[in-house]
């Protein structure tokens, strides 16, 4: 009976490629009436899938566990503040998926400037690495012996090298200013580690051991996804500002292509096989030989995906999105684009004064009856930046009440909630008209702050220690600059000690306000949350609080071993508290 | 007498929606603003234009959705911002008014018949055009906008400035300059009108880079002009300021091939700074050192300070620039 109904499954699921528990052809299919295919094998859940994509919520600040093929959500679990790139424990090898152990996962939170530890077997937040001031690390990529998680500070023009074990992290400038370092990967055989700098317009090339700059190659304008192939041998660069992909030769260490791509390329994703040509399984299949055939580009502006061919190294399909792609994902099995689309105009029903954002998951199997077509698509939580996914297989089977077994939770287990979420009051005005600059009213120092795409008004602000400051910030866009989406939502958060205190929402038509106290002293960036259009990134201002002991503030100059310590720590273990090393 | 001439031949053109207006309607503006060390009215456009032309995007925004400007995607069939998939006029030979057939100017040119209504199509340069692997570069911006042969500061680009105006100051100063971009209406005072040539010709190279890289407050002037300094790299300022000298009372288009070929009145000021020579003035040196000590991002003794400038790509150094001067 059991097989029976697994064969129905397998049958009549269109995109049930990779069932778990092979279907036995002899079985007969057996209709079963209603939605709920149940497979009644010993697991209390009405569905499994084979795969699972783990999604940073963005301005939620948590990580989302979603099904792949079903689409459904199955937790959110918390982090911090501003959630950005995903990165399982184990190897880098393979496509973006990795090869994971089935250990941890790694999330960096770019508002309060940290990286987040969760136990995939347990679901929980295990810990949290905060990374140096002044930093404001953008995404993260672990190493191929999986010790080392290289990130990049967008918000200081620097790079960082954490030890996982220890959480100490090596700094180091990437200068000229201005520098930002954004989208990162590591080669697979451990040799570099590759980033975008969309300030400079080039990819920098780093050597892992010892972590120095070795050299920066132009690219097209505004670089933002800089993605390594399954083979080590190209990066893939993302030309924001140029329609281009721009094609690095990891050995020359110079550019072997540039390839018209489409408009706002911003990142993208390959499929993976292994030696013997079928598609890679972490853990079950060696991680060497690995090969590609396809990359997968976002393009923002296009409203699509393009498809290029890896080794012709030109563009064979283009597949319509809705809308504004940014980020893009694909299954561990190859057979599924997610493109994280960024808009969902006229998609779904009102939520309220901020529209959803969703996930489209389109068929990437040439031989399917339904290729390149939309398959799901549905709205998510917060405004997701990066997604990765795994096979199912890599996480213990406990429903049925046996964490106790097979060493997962046989001692005491630390389990961690985001203890540096701090207090600021925070509220919604009708939309303010005051110009912009600081006035001090009542002893408050009041901010009025514009958000437009793509930049703040004022672009720099100045506090002393120990001001009150209230706050408002307003969204002025009509039309976000080439994306003229009519629901634009900007954000505003200034990152570091102050990332929990001003995580701001500025849909339009009204002016947030949010009130706290500048206690740690510093330079520290603002950012907007929101992906308004193809410059959020660029979209940041700076927010000074200045000791007047010390004089003005500046990277150099500030408050910084006391930023980096989170309040709420209740005892030593339970977070890991970077040291500063060195290049600061 | 010039500037009457001017405003009037504006005001005849308003087929592209370009809303200008006559600035004499309203009534004796305050004179906030300094050229030449002489008090003078600012030139910006009205409350009602700048409400006007902000309510024209909302308009766009709004129909976005349905597909009225003919995409198959439902989604940004003609972008008010770029100018990309912009409907021809009449009087271009070959295009039909009010279809989009040849929009992007390369159906016209190597496909003839094949309609291309997708953003994406439009901005894949053709390979008749000997696209080489250089000159893809940019070409989000490049396909349908002005081009430029010559230029009119030394050691700058504008056909490079062109893609960074379009990308970081249209919002504000808009598609053609005329400080009615779509958050234009949302900012007191308005953000200039950059075409105007009876104010323009009057501000040095010198004074257009400190604002654009210092902000406004850097010329005592508007705060809600925000600083770029700390996003732009200094020969990218350089290039936006030779696209605004190119663009100086350029009225808007009558047509594609107009729209392309903008003509310039700016006439170079005498001992002014350019971007050949700036490392050598004075006054620009001191200029930068006091806009730079304002500046976020940059940490005294280490790596991090200078102009971000980076050798190579697209970005070529002011004594590469092959651009000719204009005479």
């Amino acid at each position: 009976m059991q097989s029976k109904i697994k064969f129905l499954m397998a049958g009549t699921l269109s995109m049930s490629c990779l069932m778990l528990g092979a279907a036995n052809a002899a079985d007969k299919p057996e209709v079963i009436p209603g939605w709920h295919n149940a497979v009644p094998d010993g697991k209390d859940t009405p569905l499994h899938d084979p795969m699972i994509l783990y999604a940073s919520g963005g301005v939620d600040g948590k990580m989302a566990i979603i099904g792949i093929p079903s689409f459904k959500t199955y937790r959110h679990v918390d982090c911090g503040v501003d959630t950005h790139e995903i990165s399982f424990g184990g190897s880098n090898k393979g496509n973006k998926n990795g090869t994971p152990d089935g250990k941890y996962v790694y999330l960096n939170d770019k508002g309060a400037n940290t990286i987040c530890e969760f136990d995939l077997q347990t679901g929980y937040l295990a810990r949290v690495i905060a990374l140096p001031f002044p930093f404001g690390v953008h995404h993260i990529a672990i190493s191929t012996d999986g010790k080392t998680l290289f990130g990049t500070g967008e918000y200081s023009g620097k790079m960082s090298k954490t030890d996982i074990k220890s959480g100490k992290t090596e700094v180091i400038d990437w200068g000229p200013a201005p520098s930002a370092p954004d989208y990162i990967d590591a080669s697979r055989d451990g040799k570099y580690v590759f980033a975008g700098n969309y300030y400079h317009s080039t990819v920098g090339v780093f050597s892992t051991s010892p972590f120095k700059l070795i050299k920066e190659i132009p690219v097209g304008k505004n670089p933002h996804g800089t993605d390594v192939i399954p083979e080590s041998t190209l990066v893939l660069v993302s030309d924001k500002l140029s329609a281009t992909m721009t094609i690095i030769d990891t050995e020359k260490l110079a550019v072997k292509k540039v390839l018209p791509t489409c408009a706002g390329p911003l990142h993208s994703v390959m499929d993976v096989y292994n030696k013997d040509g079928g598609s890679y399984r972490a853990g079950i299949d060696s991680p060497n030989g690995l090969t590609s055939k396809y990359a997968y580009e976002s393009c923002f502006v296009a409203d699509a995906n393009v498809k290029v061919d890896l080794k012709k190294l030109e563009v064979v399909d283009e597949i319509p999105t809705h809308y504004r792609t940014g980020h893009i994902s694909i299954s561990p099995d190859n057979s599924y684009v997610m493109a994280l689309n960024k808009f969902s105009t006229g998609l779904f029903s009102p939520t309220g004064v901020i529209f959803p954002v969703n996930f489209e998951m389109w068929d990437a199997r040439e031989k399917s009856p339904t290729y390149g077509k939309t398959l799901r698509i549905m709205p998510v939580d917060g405004e997701p930046h990066n997604a990765k996914g795994l096979m199912a297989y890599l996480i213990k089977d406990w429903t049925k009440g046996q964490a106790e077994q097979g060493g997962l939770i046989d001692k005491r287990t630390e389990v961690l909630d985001p203890l540096h979420r701090s207090l600021s009051r925070r509220y919604f005005i009708p939309k303010e008209t005051t110009p912009p600059g600081v006035k001090v009213v009542d002893g408050v120092k009041e901010i009025h702050m514009k958000a437009f795409s793509y930049g703040y008004i004022p672009r720099q602000v100045r506090v002393n220690k120990g001001d009150k400051v209230r706050l408002f910030a307003t969204n002025i866009d009509k039309a976000a600059g080439i994306t003229k989406n009519p629901d634009v939502t900007m954000g505003l958060t200034i990152y570091g000690p102050y990332g929990a205190r001003s995580n701001m929402d500025l849909p339009r038509g009204v002016t947030a306000v949010h009130e706290f106290t500048a206690d740690i002293a510093g330079e520290y960036e603002i950012f907007c949350t929101h992906f308004c259009g193809p410059l959020h990134l660029e979209m940041r201002a700076a927010f000074f609080v200045d000791d007047p002991k010390k004089g003005p503030s500046n990277l150099a100059v500030g408050d910084y071993d006391k930023a980096q310590h989170l309040p709420g720590l209740l005892e030593e273990g339970q977070l890991t508290v970077a040291e500063r090393v060195k290049g600061l | 007498m010039k500037n009457a001439k001017l405003k009037i031949g504006l005001i005849a053109i308003t087929s592209l929606g370009m809303m200008w207006g006559s600035a004499s309607a309203s009534a004796a503006p305050e004179k906030r603003c300094t050229a030449g060390g002489q008090k003078v009215e600012c030139p910006t456009i009205t409350e009602a234009e700048a409400k006007a032309a902000s309510d024209r995007f909302t308009k766009e925004a709004e129909s976005m959705g349905t597909g009225e400007g003919g995409s198959t995607y439902g989604i940004a069939p003609f972008d008010y911002l770029t100018g990309v998939g912009k409907r021809t006029a009449a009087s271009d030979a070959g295009a039909k008014a009010g279809t989009y057939k040849g929009d992007s100017g390369y159906a016209l040119k190597a496909n003839a018949g094949q309609v291309k209504t997708e953003l994406w199509d439009r901005v894949k340069a053709p390979s008749s055009d000997g696209v080489t692997d250089k000159s893809v570069y940019d070409q989000w911006t490049n396909n349908w906008s002005p081009k430029f042969g010559e230029t009119l500061v030394a050691g700058a680009d504008a056909n490079q400035g062109k893609s960074y105006y379009y990308s970081y100051c249209i919002a504000c100063h808009g598609w053609l300059m005329h400080g009615d971009g779509p958050s234009a209406s949302e900012l007191n005072p308005r953000p200039r009108t950059l075409t105007r040539g009876d104010y323009m010709q009057k501000k040095t190279n010198l004074e257009l880079f400190a604002i654009i890289k210092g902000g406004g407050e850097a010329a005592a002037l508007s705060s809600s002009m925000p600083n770029w300094g700390n996003v732009l790299q200094d020969q990218d300022i350089w290039n936006i300021v030779a696209f605004i000298r190119a663009m100086q009372d350029v009225p808007p288009p009558k047509s594609v091939t107009e729209y392309l070929n903008p003509k310039s009145t700016f006439k170079p000021i005498k001992g002014d700074v350019d971007a050949l020579n700036a490392a050598q003035n004075k006054d620009f040196q001191e200029m930068q050192e006091l806009i730079e000590s304002e500046m976020t991002g940059r940490a005294p003794g280490s790596e991090l300070v200078g102009g971000g400038y980076v050798k190579g790509g697209n970005r070529i150094n002011a004594a590469d620039v092959t651009l000719k001067v204009k005479k």
